[in-house]
């Protein structure tokens, strides 16, 4: 009995992809090109904006061959840098110099020792003539820890045909909605409220409208008391007073933006990037488009939530006084004049505010000033991320808070946060 | 000349020194098998040990401690301290509950349209590779932006699957709904090519035998061909079914957890991730390999002697 | 076989379509959004009212991009190879052969296969940092191929376990060798278990998101879906959906061709005739 077997298949396909595969590797090997000469000072963080390429070229001018600024990708997401940032940082590497670091972050970075202080001359240089709040975003225990870079402030956008003037009060942009509703008109209220931090953004803009704070300065204890139970209960009345989107509860910044661009929203809680990116969704409704102030409990001046990013100097990094001098360059006027017309960036030097360029590409300029120098910080702690979720977990969805339970459970979840028991939701 | 008792002793002498020489050889057959299968497994066995064993060995013995990565030097033994907080937490048993109707849902719909798919892309006898590659896209489709299509599709007013007043994402069992949707969308292939593959090694003799024997189309298959690819299905419902116990990019994606909906792997990632919690986030990932051992081994004891190596498969 | 009458070819066409729709509907969802302008992205239909290809020019500009194209295809290519080679031995091995240990391998395969990864990403990041394997080739491929093995183990010693031994013996009546058996007799035969696990590999290692990631951070390394997740939007809240959908429909292509190519392969090794006389 001869065996008929079918032709024997040489191993041909397997051959083929070897030869890719070697063809790969010597590619790969052929990219690992040598970097430019000299110290590289590594930049993770904001480096890929538009115009970003600009600055560092010019940055790289002015450091006349001291170094070479390197800029490095990161995650879009705030989430994914910090995972990168973390794992790196605990990892002691050497490879990061300047981080652009999330306002949120300061406080666990300094704790756990992975930036650098800045005393003396740097920290005079660092806050020379930059707007108090971020400087508040870089500080924990009295120490400075970061070159304040950008900044953020939520506005009230609203459309100018349906809202005559626009509301003070969280109560009178209630009623107007209603109003707006009952005549058949687009009435909603837009706001962030899906289960992540832009929810907690919002949650801290009412909880420190009601004059309240979530933890204390160093982070030792939760304050919630009774007007963080008022700040609830005006989150509650928000979502179920039929003046919101019915997928409020899953509404991120996309969503928010897209019901004002397609004319569902008489009102829209928003940063400032709507202007620019509605000029390119829907020019027909950037004419109709408004802004005011943030609204507040009683028509005072609103403290909003801050938003932003400023450079750290890591720890482990080889060449912190040439990372100091490089992040103290993309940041100077002219730069930060740049990011703010090219890329949106809100700057917190003060002074770039009175440049013309920006008051023309910046109308709201006015309204982000006088929020900008009111605004708080979201709680300064060590344990923010663990603070954040507990936050947006537990007041989540909005339309099903009860205010005092809630409130009850925030208390007892944060306490439990700080003393570092307990499993996060 | 020999009497006969000396040439029978001799015979048996003989016979006893085949016997010995017999034996000699089969005993060192056997050894050279064994070697050989040694030296086939090596490879395999190195690379697995030298890459996991550190990894999964920490992550046990970091589950004993109360660590966190900010505080490198703060790591306390508590024995199981760890296990006891999680185990004792309604969070985490919610999770576990969502898992595992997620879980069990989604595999059992994905072993029956993945059964009916593997067939039509082994039988049909028109556009055979177009099907075949076509089948295989929605694996092939990297799962986040899978998900974030489906999120952008189900989202009130912005996608194609929405009407304009519900909202599906925001309420519990519609979000589960969806997520099982996107799961068995994505992994029906791999279950298809998985069973589509054991199909190929029915013989068709058989198959024909049994229908001039007079059997119908659904007997031929229940008689015939899922008795034969019984080791195929194991291997499919086994992976598969671990991989959806580990559910994470569709409902991060989709929900971001809310309503309940957050899977064990979720909660893992909140707070190893998030939290830099190391002790409790080790712990879960522990108990999240403790359920799917439970699993796996519930699946080997059922198929019994279609596991793979169970047996030596009518050798001699 | 029954003849292919125009009615069964029919039917056949009906079903395939089926399929074609269950494949497809989903993904044109995703093709529309690469090709919409910012203007009818949000607009919720199906297709897109005013198609562009400014997304697609946006990808393809992005070096980070291309270079992480160029990085995935490598990466998967040779851990695939390498992955389908070892697994291929260890499988014949414990589905042909009797040596002690093969509960022990089989059990540890799946241990790892059970893990959960996200457990084991910084551990390995710490082992990578101090071997200088951070954001290379070879930092990627190697775990890859470790969490490629226990599926490719099961699956092809599952495929191993139907061959008929009698061939293997017939062979070596035949005066074959133990390697020539394997090679000529067991490997055509297992060809459909091989090339399934090829694919499944490859998909796996294309699609992976998290060791992608946690593993590189410059473009030397990272592969492509690590990349998607950093293309930015206009400004930090804007979701880059275009281009997104963009890049998850381009690197769709080459698994497609891989497939188109292996699949026939899945089915060739097999003949009616092998073990009848």
């Amino acid at each position: 009995m001869r065996l008929q077997h079918p032709a024997e298949v040489k191993g041909r396909p397997s051959r083929r992809i070897a030869a890719l595969g070697v063809i790969a590797l010597m590619a790969s090997l052929a990219a690992c090109s040598s970097g430019p000469k000299g110290i590289v000072i590594n930049l993770y963080g904001g480096a890929s904006g538009t115009g970003f390429d600009k600055i560092i070229a010019d940055c790289n001018q002015a450091a006349g061959g001291r170094y070479t600024i390197a800029g490095n990708l990161l995650p879009s997401d705030a989430d994914g840098q910090r995972d990168q940032f973390v794992r790196r940082l605990a990892a002691h590497d050497d490879g990061m110099d300047l981080l652009g670091m999330d306002v949120t972050w300061t406080a666990e970075f300094a704790e756990a020792g992975w930036i650098r202080e800045l005393t003396g001359d740097e920290k005079a240089q660092a806050i020379k003539d930059t707007l108090q709040p971020p400087i508040d975003t870089a500080t924990w225990k009295d120490k400075l820890y970061g070159i304040p870079r950008t900044t953020n402030v939520q506005l009230l956008w609203y459309r100018k045909s349906l809202v005559p003037t626009p509301p003070k009060t969280f109560d009178e942009m209630l009623t107007m909605a209603q109003q707006l509703k009952a005549q058949g008109k687009p009435y909603e209220i837009g706001l962030t409220a899906a289960q992540y931090e832009g929810y907690v953004v919002n949650i801290n803009d009412l909880v420190t409208a009601y004059g309240g704070t979530l933890v204390n300065a160093d982070s030792t204890a939760p304050t919630i008391d009774d007007k963080t139970v008022q700040a609830l209960a005006m989150m509650r009345r928000l979502a179920s007073s039929g003046v919101t989107s019915e997928s409020l509860s899953n509404a991120q910044e996309p969503e928010v933006f897209a019901d004002l661009q397609a004319g569902r929203s008489a009102f829209s809680l928003n940063w400032p990037y709507v202007l620019s990116a509605m000029r390119e969704a829907n020019p027909a409704i950037v004419d109709d488009l408004g802004f005011a102030p943030y609204p507040s409990v009683d028509g005072s001046t609103p403290k909003v939530t801050l938003g932003g990013m400023n450079y750290a100097i890591s720890t482990y990094s080889k060449h912190p006084t040439e990372a100091f001098e490089a992040g103290m360059c993309m940041r100077d006027e002219k730069n930060a004049l740049s990011a703010a017309l090219d890329g949106g960036d809100v700057p917190a030097l003060a002074t770039v505010f009175d440049e013309p360029d920006f008051i023309k590409a910046y109308p709201m300029k006015d309204v982000m000033l006088t929020e900008l120098k009111n605004a708080v910080p979201r709680p300064v702690s060590p344990v923010y991320q663990n603070i954040s979720t507990i936050v947006s977990t537990t007041l989540s969805p909005p339309g099903k808070i009860n205010p005092q339970k809630s409130a009850d459970k925030l208390r007892s979840a944060i306490q439990a946060a700080i003393d570092g028991k307990g499993i996060l939701p | 000349m020999p009497t006969p008792a000396a040439a029978e002793s001799a015979d048996v002498r003989i016979e006893e020194e085949h016997i010995e020489i017999a034996r000699k050889r089969f005993n060192e057959a056997k050894r050279a098998e064994r070697n050989l299968g040694w030296m086939l497994v090596a490879p395999a066995v190195v690379i697995m040990l030298a890459v996991t064993a550190y990894p999964v060995l920490y992550s046990v013995w970091l589950s004993l401690n109360r660590a966190d990565l900010r505080k490198p030097n703060g790591n306390k033994f508590i024995w199981f301290d760890n296990y006891i907080t999680v185990l004792s937490s309604p969070i985490w048993w919610t999770a576990f509950g969502v898992t595992t109707l997620i879980t069990v849902v989604s595999a059992a719909l994905e072993l029956a349209l993945g059964m009916i798919l593997a067939i039509i892309m082994h039988r049909t006898i028109v556009g055979r590779g177009l099907v075949r590659t076509s089948a295989l896209v929605p694996y092939a489709i990297v799962t986040v932006v899978a998900a974030f299509s489906w999120r952008f599709a189900w989202t009130q007013d912005l996608g194609w699957l929405s009407s304009g007043d519900s909202a599906p994402l925001t309420k519990f069992w519609s979000s589960i709904g969806i997520i099982i949707l996107a799961e068995v969308w994505k992994t029906i292939p791999f279950m298809a090519l998985l069973l589509m593959a054991g199909l190929a090694l029915v013989p068709e003799d058989l198959l024909k035998a049994a229908s001039m024997d007079g059997a119908s189309a659904w007997k031929r298959f229940w008689m015939v061909t899922v008795p034969l690819i019984k080791p195929a299905i194991l291997v499919a419902l086994l992976f598969r079914t671990l991989d959806a116990f580990r559910v994470f990019d569709n409902i991060f994606i989709l929900t971001s957890g809310a309503n309940h909906t957050s899977s064990v792997s979720m909660v893992t990632y909140s707070n190893l991730i998030r939290g830099l919690n190391l002790g409790i986030g080790s712990a879960m990932s522990v108990l999240i390999f403790i359920t799917t051992g439970i699993i796996a081994f519930a699946f080997i004891k059922l198929f019994g002697a279609a596991a793979p190596g169970a047996d030596s498969g009518g050798r001699r | 076989m029954q003849p292919a009458t125009t009615n069964r070819k029919l039917m056949w066409w009906g079903i395939n379509i089926l399929v074609l729709l269950y494949a497809f509907v989903p993904v044109f969802w995703l093709l529309s959004l690469s090709l919409k302008n910012p203007e009818t992205l949000n607009d919720g239909k199906y297709f897109p009212t005013s198609p562009t290809g400014d997304s697609y020019q946006a990808i393809f500009k992005n070096d980070d991009f291309v270079h992480s194209l160029i990085n995935s295809i490598g990466i998967c290519l040779i851990s695939t190879l390498v992955a389908i080679v070892v697994g291929t031995m260890a499988a014949y091995a414990i589905a042909r052969l009797q040596f002690p240990g093969k509960a022990a391998i089989l059990a540890m395969a799946l241990l790892i296969s059970m893990f959960p990864q996200i457990a084991l990403v910084t551990p390995l990041f710490k082992i990578e940092t101090a071997l200088r394997l951070f954001d290379t080739w070879p930092g990627l491929i190697i775990p890859y191929i470790t969490f490629a093995l226990p599926l490719a183990i099961y699956t092809l010693s599952a495929f191993f376990r139907e061959i008929p031994w009698d061939l293997e013996k017939a062979a070596k009546m035949d005066g074959a060798t133990p390697y020539q058996a394997f090679r000529q007799v067991i490997t055509p035969l297992a060809m459909p278990g091989v090339f399934t696990t090829a694919i499944l590999v490859f998909i796996a290692c294309w699609n992976d998101f998290l060791f992608a990631l946690s593993l590189t951070s410059t473009s030397r390394a990272r592969t492509v879906p690590a990349a998607m997740s950093y293309f930015t939007g206009a400004t930090t809240f804007e979701k880059p959906t275009g281009p997104i959908a963009a890049a998850a429909i381009v690197i769709t292509i080459p698994i497609v061709l891989f497939v188109l190519v292996f699949q026939r392969r899945i089915v060739a090794g097999l003949t009616s005739g092998a073990v009848k006389g």
